[in-house]
């Protein structure tokens, strides 16, 4: 499977073709096709005259990068320490045994990837998980259920978060 | 509009500020991360369709601002000019709070907040205790500004310190006021701003960088979020006053890559100052020039560090450096460079407006200003809380804090991240200064303040940092990488209750090793989280290892759930949601937990209402 | 400008390294991720020395020789207690990591570590991540490997070999910079084998020995300016035959 090579030729004309450009480039890749495609990191070297083997060590020093395609749907539990004392870790294991998968996987279907993040900035509101670009604190195994559950039917943010308060 | 001088500067102040006078009541709802969380996006658009439909939009304004501080309260509104606070808005609410508070002028009662100590209902912003001790130099306009309106920032004062530097103030001055006002870097080390701007000035070299760090990588900080994305021209001036000191022509900030909000905020910030002729060439037609570019952070904790954040700016692998050269002489492109943290940044504007004299009367000796705190964990306030620097842990935790959640008893309280540490109740009466707490074992890193409790294990907490602080050493030298490695092992064999007590001693050789030999503050600070739980705690450990018990409850080797046949009413509910279903029993009778099959999961003690569930 | 280094005073220049100049004086300072041939790194920390100056009022300081810049008045000591703990620390963390490596183990005996305190790491190799091929790499102008993750899960590889073994022109340079052979190769008759990648073989025109691979020949031709006919024959034939006109001429 080829892929579209557009938007890849979109972002490269957005930054000055050298090497301190590498990682900003790298994000936009990422944002746009959900995961660093090893054919387009060929192409990101040769335009921004960077050796290959540099990109893929950028690649895959920065979490931010993921050389496996994501889910539809980004479950992001949150790690950080608030979440950590506030059971951020009872959260994890569920989502885990309910997807039947370790942090880092991807469902087979596709449709789910689980993450652990260092930190989203909410502590205040911790535990939280992050849903996409959706945040939930205080979560509950409760409140859990009810995300996954509006994460099937694909409701919008705002729908699902009315659902689970 | 395109100001040319600081004069025209001054005159569209007072024309704003003069405007805002015949203006109206205004209904503040707070847009920061926290509240968006909380669903405020929805609470700003209730209102706007209760305005309309009691044809009040001219009449009252809605202005969406950042973060207050208060986000376990969100969504938060506040009424002004009265003051009035209401918590946990729902969009329901925003009708009756039209009707009723703005119409009629009456409170409505279920959304204020209960002060959880004297039970007592709180009318007014200035009379809840989370915020009447505080001292909210850099924090306060938050509340009352739109971030992504320059107006509202210049109407309430901003960007006159600039003009003022730019016309009439020397670049040798602006340092010395920086230098007298004793303002110290808040990204944790502490070192004095004035000197660090001092040396890149006078280093030989050209062009010179200035650089704001935002990478905040401190896993239970957000006070560098909150400010970038609330309060964003505060750090943009200060960088442009920093920059004109320095004789910087370039500047960055580098933003962690978790937070969209403060990088959508920051560029709209930086795209009106240029449209204002406050960023960009001949700035206030001054003649001097300065911009900004800002980055978005891979992900990675250690680019925080300053070589790291520099090499990442390059677009390389964020692996530090040795600093044998400093950075302000050989950084970004090896040219000179002035790194500072985001809350840094945001210091300068107040202190070159009110001045250093002023400046110096806050906080201690040896640590001038306030400090914003992220305070977390198991405390019945959580949020951001700005304090002039001496304040006690104690007056924070319990004044501020208004105590342990759910009354239980304080055990520790986590300061300064990864690199810090853990101080004990003996600890609490402490001035909060960066020289005290690295003394007690700790640091003010960041401002995190994460409060634990008794069900809180020291040892877990430990082990807890040295995985963080495993997944994010970049790798480059063998004290940290292997050193890490090792740790994390030692801690696992203690958490279940393996190794003897001269596991102890090995810990303790292993981390004078990382700390005398890491390449960066990373691996040498990596220790901090052990060696203050062993100093404070070190009966926690031998708990552990000679008792094979886990005080707190947390080690999951070394406990066991059970039921507490006196509180349990055999709901079922328990029994339903144990997933590897280790727990029988009828409706109505009492049940019971098979530890055989049990995987310690927690979550009967976390849906159980009635006390039932007994973790030892 | 002058130092002091053990007791001895040495001479040094400005811009120079601790521990190049201690080398030239012979005084002994262990090293593992240092090469004259790339610039210093201080990864391996095994070079630590304490230091200290008349101007610091007693203050001293652990450093990495071979990134701490000479300056006049220096007194560097390069065994003390402090400097030997942490030698003997990262060491044992070494050899817990390549419990393998001869080299390891013997540096490690002269700091008195017959075993590792600390647990074997599972299916260890050779590596030591002293970052030496690389930089090697980088400097002749391939930059065909690089690390890949970070922290304990970095290794070192040609990264999808599709994708960058096009870069790896099989000159050995890796291989012979790793202090603890952890790169592996292999030659035959016709083929050299390096990175899971063949090569081809060239031999030198006079005395049939291998002077490389055709793509390292190619690439150092392009690097160096010279014509690609340069390299169609062994240093020390090169040399012999320049010899041989040296002489013509001069008699
Ligand atoms: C591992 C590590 C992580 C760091 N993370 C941050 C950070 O997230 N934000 C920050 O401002 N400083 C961080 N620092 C401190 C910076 O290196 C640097 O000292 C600081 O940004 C300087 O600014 P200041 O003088 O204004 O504090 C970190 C340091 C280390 C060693
Ligand atoms: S101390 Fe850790 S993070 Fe710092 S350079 Fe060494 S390995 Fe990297
Ligand atoms: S610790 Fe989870 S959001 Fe900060
Ligand atoms: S030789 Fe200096 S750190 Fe490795």
């Amino acid at each position: 499977m080829t892929l579209p090579r557009a938007p890849l030729q979109q972002i490269l004309t957005k930054y000055p073709p050298k090497e301190s450009s590498l990682i900003m480039v790298l994000q936009d890749v990422q944002d746009a096709y959900r995961h660093l495609p090893l054919e387009l990191l060929v192409e990101v070297a040769k335009a921004l005259e960077v050796p290959k083997a540099k990109v893929i060590a950028v690649a895959t020093f920065y979490k931010a990068f993921s050389l496996e395609p994501k889910g539809e749907v980004e479950i992001r539990v949150c790690r950080g320490t608030a979440c950590h004392v506030r059971g951020g870790l009872l959260i994890m294991d569920e989502f885990k045994r309910l997807l039947g998968i370790e942090e880092g996987e991807t469902t087979s279907d596709g449709k789910y990837t689980l993450e652990a993040v260092n930190c989203v900035g909410t502590c205040a509101m911790a535990p939280v998980v992050v849903v996409n670009d959706t945040y939930y604190g205080s979560m509950t195994v409760n409140k859990l259920n009810r995300i996954l559950r509006a994460t099937k039917s694909s409701k919008t943010a705002d729908a699902a978060r009315e659902e689970t308060e | 509009m395109h100001l040319t001088s600081p004069e025209a500067l001054k005159r569209l102040k007072s024309q704003l500020v003069r405007q805002r006078k015949e203006n109206k009541s205004v209904i503040t709802v707070c847009a920061g991360t926290g509240c968006v969380a909380c669903g405020c996006a929805a609470v700003s658009a209730a209102f706007r369709e209760a305005l309309k439909e009691n044809h009040l939009e001219e009449k009252v304004e809605i202005k969406t601002t950042g973060c207050h501080g208060f986000c376990e309260r969100g969504p938060l509104v506040v009424m002004r000019p009265e003051g009035i606070f209401y918590q946990r808005v729902k969009p329901a609410d925003a009708k009756q709070i039209v009707e009723k508070t703005i119409k009629q002028g009456k409170v409505i009662e279920k959304l204020l907040y209960r002060d959880p100590q004297t039970k007592q209902l709180l009318t007014y912003e200035k009379d809840i205790p989370f915020y009447n001790k505080q001292e909210r130099l850099i924090f306060g306009m938050n509340g009352h500004m739109d971030p992504t309106s320059i107006q509202d920032y210049i109407t309430l004062g901003g960007y006159q310190a600039l003009g003022r530097v730019l016309v009439s103030v020397h670049p040798d001055e602006v340092i010395e006021e920086v230098k007298k006002s004793g303002l110290r870097g808040r990204g944790g080390g502490g070192f004095s701003t004035g000197r660090k701007w001092a040396s890149c000035r006078q280093a030989e070299g050209e062009p010179k960088y200035i650089i704001c760090n935002a990478d905040e990588g401190d896993p239970g900080a957000f006070m560098d979020r909150s400010l970038l994305e609330g309060n964003p021209h505060a750090v943009v001036e200060g960088m442009i006053i920093g920059a004109y000191a320095i004789g910087s022509h370039d500047g960055y900030v580098y933003v962690r890559n978790e937070y969209p909000l403060a990088v959508k905020n920051l560029n709209i910030a930086l795209a009106a100052a240029r449209e204002y002729g406050l960023l960009g060439a001949d700035i206030l037609g001054s003649g001097f020039s300065f911009d900004i570019t800002v980055s978005r952070g891979g992900g990675a904790f250690v680019c925080g560090e300053s070589t790291a954040l520099m090499a990442s700016l390059e677009g390389k692998i964020g692996e530090p450096r040795a600093k044998y050269i400093h950075t302000v002489e050989c950084g970004l492109w090896e040219k000179p460079s002035t790194l500072n943290n985001v809350e840094t940044w945001a210091n300068v504007p107040t202190i070159i407006e009110k001045g250093a004299d002023w400046y110096r009367k806050i906080g201690t000796e040896n640590s001038k200003g306030t400090k914003v705190f992220a305070l977390t964990g198991k405390v019945n306030n959580t949020g951001l809380v700005e304090v002039p620097m001496g304040i006690p842990l104690r007056e924070i935790i319990f004044d501020i804090g208004g105590g342990i959640l759910d009354g239980r008893a304080f055990k520790a309280v986590q300061t300064g991240g990864p690199s810090g540490g853990c101080l004990p109740e003996s600890a609490l009466n402490l001035p909060v200064d960066f020289d005290t707490l690295t003394e007690a074992g700790s640091m003010m890193g960041s401002g995190g303040l994460i409060v634990m409790d008794d069900r809180t294990c020291m040892v877990d907490v430990a082990k807890y940092f040295i995985h963080f602080l495993l997944e994010e050493s970049c790798g480059k030298c063998v004290p940290c990488r292997e050193g890490l490695r090792q740790l994390h092992e030692m801690l696992e064999e203690i958490s279940r209750g393996e190794g003897g007590v001269g596991t102890l001693d090995g810990i303790e050789r292993l981390c004078s090793v990382m700390e005398q030999g890491s390449l960066c503050a990373l691996g040498r600070s990596a220790p901090n989280p052990v060696m203050s739980t062993l100093r404070y705690f070190r009966d926690e450990y031998l708990a552990h290892l000679e008792a094979h018990r886990c005080p707190a409850g947390v080690c999951k080797a070394l406990i066991n759930y059970s039921v507490i046949e006196e509180n349990c009413t055999g709901c079922v509910v328990c029994k339903r949601a144990c997933p590897a279903e280790a727990i029988t029993g009828e409706k109505n009778q009492v049940h019971k937990i098979n530890s055989e099959i049990c995987t310690r999961c927690g979550i009967c003690l976390a849906v159980c209402k009635f006390d039932a569930i007994l973790v030892e | 400008m002058q130092l002091t280094i053990d007791k001895r005073s040495v001479v040094a220049r400005k811009g120079e390294y601790l521990l190049e100049v201690a080398q030239r004086n012979g005084i002994e300072i262990p090293a593992l991720c240092h090469h004259p041939a790339v610039e210093p790194w201080g990864g391996c920390r095994l070079c630590m020395v304490e230091i200290t100056h008349p101007d610091w009022k007693g203050w001293t300081g652990l450093v990495t020789a071979c990134l701490y810049p000479v300056q006049d008045g220096l007194i560097v000591s390069t065994d003390t207690k402090k400097v030997h703990q942490v030698r003997a620390g990262v060491l044992d963390l070494l050899l817990a990591r390549c419990p393998g490596s001869s080299l390891i183990q013997n540096l490690a005996r002269q700091y008195g570590i017959e075993e590792t305190s600390f647990t074997p790491r599972k299916a260890p190799d050779l590596c030591i991540l002293c970052g030496l091929c690389i930089r090697i790499c980088e400097k002749i102008g391939a930059s065909a490997i690089s690390s890949i993750g970070r922290g304990v899960e970095k290794l070192v590889s040609v990264p999808y070999e599709t994708v960058a073994t096009a870069a790896c022109v099989g000159c050995l340079s890796c291989a012979n910079i790793c202090p603890t052979g952890a790169i592996a190769f292999s030659e035959s008759e016709h083929c050299r084998t390096i990175w899971s990648r063949n090569f081809e073989l060239v031999r030198c025109e006079e005395c049939k020995a291998v002077i490389g691979t055709p793509e390292q020949l190619e690439h150092f031709a392009r690097r160096s300016g010279l014509d690609r006919s340069y390299f169609t024959k062994c240093d020390s034939c090169r040399n012999r035959e320049a010899a041989a006109r040296f002489v013509r001429v001069t008699f």
